[in-house]
């Protein structure tokens, strides 16, 4: 009996910190500046991008601000894919340590209400619904339509030397 | 007022030396179609060269008729503009090289009334060039009631004819988008890709230095050939191998490629040369003819005292003809 007992316990213990494991690493990855879903809808109008992009959180309407701040964050950090007769975008920062080298600077600028604001556009201000809105166990993963001022959002990375410019060094 | 005086001193010359730091020389860049564009839509020269009649693209006509031509190289400059690099001009080049021509047929001078000295070579070299070529090719085609359009755009390296960014894609079919939306919208979208690489490549010369070609060349009544020895600082080789050791102690990393190596001729290519050379104190910026003058330095000196004459083709490519000047 004791030795089912002990047995019992252990077998508990293990599937407890697996399931700990395995919640970290969700949230891990949720947190991540990498992890995006993102599509491109189409060309965009000069010196912009038209994206369709996912954010997730426990409430819906800070799941929207989230995909917006994924929105620039995917243009800097991973570039956008193909489709919809759009070619891909190759990531504003060619550096794949610019996040960690700059950390200080994305942490200010991702702030809620940050400077990122200022490059993105939401097409319609609505709650998105239907296949956009999906209901989740512990919260909602939303879908935006945004338009990301590209051609501005590079040339504010120019300026403040995170990346550079065409003509640098010429 | 004496450290006042000294401080406007340093002040100056710390402007100055900031200012002597040379820049790299910036490459210029032209649209041009593509050959098959320009034959594909009947732009062409035809000549007849022994016998076999020969297309070349009239790229006068194709810029005169071709409104949709008009519209990409227009679309591109001023993306190509907005990122620090305007563009030259094909139409206004050829324009020019026209009247430039006509100019200079008339001019004369007001004492003597001589001409203006032209040799055979600089007629041959009165056309119009850019350091990279953004090489365009485009089609708007049909697939039922839809319209759909083929994009390419390749950006050729001049001197050494190495693709140095390349797009090429596919839009999307549209029954509404007019033509020239088309392609409006396939330069917008293929740009970022295309000048990512084109930055790539920039990067990539700023690390290893420029990538040129040299070909070191001998006139006929010259007296020597590559495979005459000498002996250079203890070394007893034969003068191709003695120019092949100065390439690889003047060349980033020790980075050329030897592609021709006969008694007469050697062509070196992938030649990695530093942006900067060093003149009266000062940093300044390094091109094929600065760094072929070099090499006319050191072929100079004792033991070789041989004279020679430099022929720039352009900023990636220059040859050294051995003998005289």
């Amino acid at each position: 009996m004791k030795y089912f007992t002990l047995s019992l316990i252990t077998f508990l213990m293990i599937v407890f910190t697996s399931q700990t494991f395995a919640q970290r690493a969700i949230r891990k990855m949720l947190k991540s500046p990498y992890n995006y879903e993102v599509e491109s809808l189409g060309v965009g109008q000069d010196g912009t991008k038209l994206v369709k992009i996912w954010g997730y959180s426990k409430k819906a309407h800070v799941a929207v601000m989230e995909a917006e701040r994924n929105a620039v964050a995917a243009a800097i950090f991973r570039g956008y894919p193909a489709g919809n007769g759009a070619a891909a975008t190759p990531a504003l920062c060619s550096d794949h340590s610019c996040f960690e080298n700059n950390r200080k600077f994305f942490d200010e600028f991702f702030k809620p209400g940050g400077k990122y604001l200022q490059f993105v556009n939401r097409t319609n201000d609505g709650m998105p619904g239907g296949r956009d809105r999906i209901k989740m166990k512990k919260g909602y993963k939303v879908a935006v339509k945004a338009s990301v001022a590209h051609r501005n959002l590079r040339e504010y990375l120019e300026q403040e030397g995170l990346i550079k410019s065409l003509d640098s060094g010429f | 007022m004496n450290s006042i005086k000294t401080t406007f001193i340093s002040l100056v010359a710390l402007t100055l030396s900031v200012a002597a730091f040379g820049q790299a020389k910036k490459p210029t860049l032209m649209v041009v179609p593509s050959d098959n564009y320009c034959i594909e839509r009947g732009f062409v020269s035809s000549f007849d060269v022994q016998g076999t009649t020969m297309q070349y693209p009239d790229y006068r006509a194709a810029l005169q008729n071709d409104d949709q031509l008009r519209l990409v190289i227009t679309k591109i400059g001023s993306l190509m503009t907005d990122r620090g690099f305007p563009l030259k001009d094909l139409e206004q080049e050829l324009k020019n090289l026209q009247t430039s021509q006509a100019e200079q047929m008339v001019l004369s001078s007001r004492t003597t009334g001589a001409g203006i000295y032209e040799t055979p070579v600089d007629k041959l070299k009165r056309n119009a060039k850019a350091d990279i070529i953004l090489d365009i090719d485009f089609n708007v085609k049909r697939q039922g009631p839809q319209k759909y359009i083929v994009y390419n755009l390749k950006g050729l390296d001049s001197y050494t004819n190495k693709q140095i960014a390349g797009t090429a894609g596919t839009g999307k079919p549209s029954m509404a988008a007019s033509a020239d939306l088309l392609i409006e919208e396939a330069v917008l979208s293929h740009m970022d890709k295309f000048n990512g690489q084109l930055m790539d490549f920039f990067q990539d010369m700023f690390e290893n230095g420029r990538e040129v070609t040299i070909n070191v060349l001998i006139w006929e009544d010259a007296m020597i050939d590559f495979q005459e020895e000498y002996d250079y600082m203890g070394i007893y080789d034969e003068l191709g191998f003695l120019l092949e050791d100065w390439l690889a102690e003047n060349t980033v990393e020790g980075r050329f490629t030897t592609e021709t190596a006969t008694a007469s001729k050697m062509k070196f290519t992938q030649v990695r040369i530093p942006l900067f050379f060093e003149r009266r104190g000062n940093q300044r910026a390094m091109d094929t003819r600065r760094y072929v003058s070099q090499m006319r330095g050191f072929l100079r000196d004792e033991p070789f005292s041989i004279e020679s004459k430099i022929y720039q083709r352009g900023l990636g490519e220059a040859w050294l003809i051995l003998g005289s000047k």
